[in-house]
This record gives structure tokens, C-alpha cells and sequence, in this order.
């Protein structure tokens, strides 16, 4: 009897004293577990964080962001090797880059940096499909020398390709070195032959009320409007063609187009000419009359440029 | 006694795997996130390619300023040292004379380094001693 109720009395005392005891090491070990925790964050995130994991160009600062992206439009310029350029320009990671460039180029297109830089802007610019206004005045299209007919006739009468031509070295005597042999260096193709260039581009503002057009002026190489030049409007989901001259009372080379808003135009001559992108129906100043405006573009032809060439004077 | 001894045992042990578990969030799982570093904090990928993008620019608009300005924050306080090291590793990695090497030969020609292995580059260079006027950088 004795050892019984001394044996409850023990287990009754066990059992009141256990759970505090499981409790306290449960505890000891989440204190251990959250100074641990937070001593460790101190020192993987403030004493010695490991910093630099993938320090790409997409993490540099702004000002080196826009730096790189203009090494990448002058290193572009120089090799030519796109690929180079558009791996680079995604290591920036920014789904945007289009734009990014466009506002680039025009940054540095209102602060009057040179030409070269400039340029080389427009042409990553274009590359990357951004739009801008002003691109078309920078991009490299319009001002590439264009090869015309008359330069391409030119050149085959100096370089007669298809008519054998006269050997000096043919007779045996060997002695002329052989330096009159026409040399066989293709001549200009006419691929691909642009046959107008953008001479000027506008905004079209009026204080009499909006001017929601894209007019179009086509002169010739003497400036003399040329009518009935086919023009191709084209935008987003859609493309219209008008032709020139249609309206005399302006110019016999002028022809005109209703903008829609907020919707971007792009516009060549059904020939050849760079294609005109990014017009779009702005407001004008309040010197024009603050309405929405369109743009005046003017192209000219370059293949008039100089005489035509004759058949007689190609030598064939 | 024994009480102490196994609530610093639980401590000490809960310490260790508290510890562990923080190294690794703030080391693999969520390590530090930098932004806005500048081009010498770049990896060592991007910063070669960088400065390769310095020589050609330099190669492009001639100008030395310019160049020797983006070429210190690239390269840091040894940028020539550094701009020696991209050459050689560029050269070693047979990579395209052209467009990568000789701009950085160039560069480091005009910044008055001279090194060894510029050598054989240099009397391909010599054609294109004449610059004209370097133009402002607006970059700057």
C-alpha cells in the first residue's frame, strides 16, 4: 500500500513536471534558431554580402545605362556586326530597349551632340524598330549615296563588261606588264535603287484649325514638282496609296492624306524612297495655332539628278 | 548544473542552424540585389566587353578624353593595367583583329602604353595616325 501511493505520488509529480521541461528545450532551440538567423542575416546581408551576382549592365547606374547603350551604337557603327550589338544591348534586360533608344537618340539629338553620334543613334534606333520623328532625317537611308541610273549607265561605259575588251598583254612578247587588263570590279548595282530621297520634313500647323494631313511634295532634281507620283501610306493593321497632282491648286506635286489620332504613319513613294515612320497627329505650338498638326514631307528624285542617259552613250 | 548545460546546448545548437540557414538565404536563396553600379563593379564578362566598346568608340570619334574618361570607370584606378589585361585576353582568345583587337591596341597606343604583345599590331595602326579634331562628347 505504501509503495503504491508513493509510486501515484511520483508518477503524478513526473507528469507535472515533464511538459515544462519539453517546452523550455523547444524554446532554447528557437532562441538559438532566430539569433543564429538574425546574427547570419547581418553578416550575409550587411557585413559580407556577396555582392556582385550577376552585376550585368542592367544593373549599372542610369547615366552608365545610357553610356552603354551609346558605346554599343558607336561600336555598332564601326563593326557592323549586329549580332555583337543585340546581344549586348539584352544584356541590359529591358523589355522597352526600342523606346529607350528612340528617347536616347532624341536626348542627344536636343543637346547637340555631333553628327557621327547622332547618326550612329538613329541607326541602332531604326535597327531595334523604335520610332521617332526625327529618324528619318538621321537614319541612315536617306543619306547613303545613291546609286542612280545615270551613275550605273556612267560606269558601264568606262567598265564594258560584256564586249570583250582589248588585251595589251595578249601578244607574246610578255614584257608590258599587264597593268591596262580592265579590272573586273563589279559595278554599282541599282539593288536596292532608292530613286527618291526625303529633302525636307514638317510639321504642318495651322492657326486657322487642325491640319490632321500627311501632305506630300514631289519635285524633281531641279525642284520642279513631279505630278502623278504614287505615294503608300501604311500603319498598324492597315495601308492606303494616293498620287500626286491631284490638287493643283496647291502644287502639281502635291498630294495630301487624312491622319487619324493615335494612330503612327509611315510613309514612301511607291519607287523608292526611305520609308518615313512614326508620323503621328501632334499638337501644335501655340504659335501654330496650338491645334493638332500633321507633317509636310518632301521628296526628290534623284534619278533626273543629271542628263539622261543616252543608248549611244553606253557604248553597248 | 545539468539544466544550464542543456539549455546552452539547445541554444548553441539552434545558433548552428540558424546560422546556417541565414548563410544560405543571404548567400544563394536572396543574396544582396545591388543596382546602379558603375562599369568597374561590372562582372568580368561585361566589363571586357565594355571596354572593348570604349576602343570602339575611340576608333569611331577619335576622342582621347572621352575614352581615357570611360576607361577609368571601367577599369578603375589601374586602368591601364586593365585595358593591357582585356588586350591580352583578346588576343589570347584569338578574337577578330579588326573589330576587337586593333581599336584596343589603338587605345592603348594613344593613353602612351606600351606593352609587348601590342607589337605586331602596330605598324597596322600606323595608317591611321591622322585624326582629325576629337568632337565633344556629350555622353560626358
Amino acid at each position: 500500500m505504501f509503495r503504491s501511493s508513493r509510486y501515484r505520488e511520483i508518477r503524478e509529480r513526473l507528469e507535472r513536471d515533464q511538459p515544462p521541461a519539453r517546452v523550455a528545450v523547444s524554446s532554447y532551440l528557437l532562441l538559438g534558431l532566430v539569433l543564429g538567423l538574425i546574427a547570419g542575416l547581418i553578416y550575409t546581408w550587411l557585413i559580407a554580402p556577396r555582392l556582385f551576382i550577376e552585376a550585368t549592365p542592367a544593373r549599372l547606374e542610369e547615366r552608365y545605362q545610357q553610356e552603354y547603350i551609346f558605346l554599343v551604337s558607336q561600336s555598332y557603327a564601326r563593326t557592323d556586326d549586329w549580332e555583337a550589338a543585340e546581344r549586348r544591348l539584352q544584356a541590359l534586360n529591358d523589355p522597352a530597349l526600342p523606346e529607350r533608344v528612340a528617347l536616347l537618340f532624341e536626348d542627344y539629338l536636343r543637346r547637340g551632340a555631333p553628327a557621327g553620334q547622332v547618326h550612329n543613334l538613329a541607326r541602332l534606333t531604326e535597327r531595334l524598330g523604335g520610332e521617332s520623328p526625327a529618324l528619318a532625317l538621321f537614319a541612315p537611308t536617306p543619306r547613303r549615296p545613291q546609286v542612280t541610273a545615270v551613275a550605273a549607265a556612267a560606269a558601264s561605259v568606262r567598265q564594258p563588261t560584256s564586249t570583250p575588251s582589248p588585251q595589251p598583254t595578249a601578244t607574246p612578247t610578255a614584257t608590258a606588264p599587264p597593268t591596262a587588263v580592265p579590272t573586273r570590279t563589279p559595278l554599282p548595282t541599282a539593288t536596292p535603287r532608292l530613286l527618291y530621297r526625303l529633302l525636307s520634313q514638317e510639321r504642318l500647323c495651322s492657326a486657322a484649325g487642325p491640319q490632321p494631313l500627311i501632305a506630300v511634295e514631289v519635285v524633281d532634281a531641279d525642284l520642279q514638282p513631279l505630278p502623278g507620283i504614287e505615294i503608300i501610306v501604311t500603319w498598324q493593321g492597315g495601308e492606303d496609296r494616293f498620287f500626286t497632282g491631284f490638287q493643283p491648286d496647291q502644287s502639281a506635286g502635291y498630294g495630301d492624306f487624312t491622319m487619324d489620332e493615335g494612330v503612327s504613319y509611315a510613309v514612301r513613294v511607291a519607287e523608292g524612297s526611305p520609308e518615313i515612320s512614326g508620323l503621328r497627329l501632334e499638337p501644335c505650338s501655340v504659335a501654330g495655332g496650338g491645334y493638332p498638326g500633321g507633317w509636310l514631307l518632301t521628296f526628290q528624285n534623284l534619278v533626273l539628278a543629271a542628263p539622261t542617259p543616252t543608248p549611244e552613250g553606253s557604248g553597248q | 548544473m545539468f539544466k544550464v548545460m542543456r539549455a546552452v546546448g539547445w541554444t548553441g545548437a539552434g545558433l548552428l542552424v540558424g546560422l546556417g540557414l541565414a548563410l544560405y538565404i543571404g548567400w544563394v536563396a536572396w543574396p544582396v540585389q545591388v543596382t546602379d553600379i558603375t562599369p568597374e563593379l561590372l562582372d568580368p564578362v561585361h566589363r571586357q566587353e565594355y571596354t572593348i566598346m570604349v576602343a570602339d568608340a575611340y576608333a569611331v570619334d577619335g576622342n582621347l578624353r572621352a575614352a581615357r574618361r570611360r576607361l577609368e570607370r571601367v577599369g578603375g584606378e589601374a586602368e591601364e593595367q586593365w585595358l593591357i589585361e582585356v588586350m591580352v585576353d583578346a588576343i589570347l582568345a584569338g578574337r577578330d583583329e579588326e573589330t576587337v583587337i586593333l581599336p584596343l591596341v589603338a587605345l592603348a597606343r594613344d593613353l602612351g602604353v606600351s606593352y609587348p604583345a601590342m607589337t605586331p599590331y602596330l605598324p597596322q595602326l600606323e595608317e591611321n595616325t591622322g585624326k582629325g579634331a576629337a568632337p565633344d562628347d556629350v555622353s560626358e
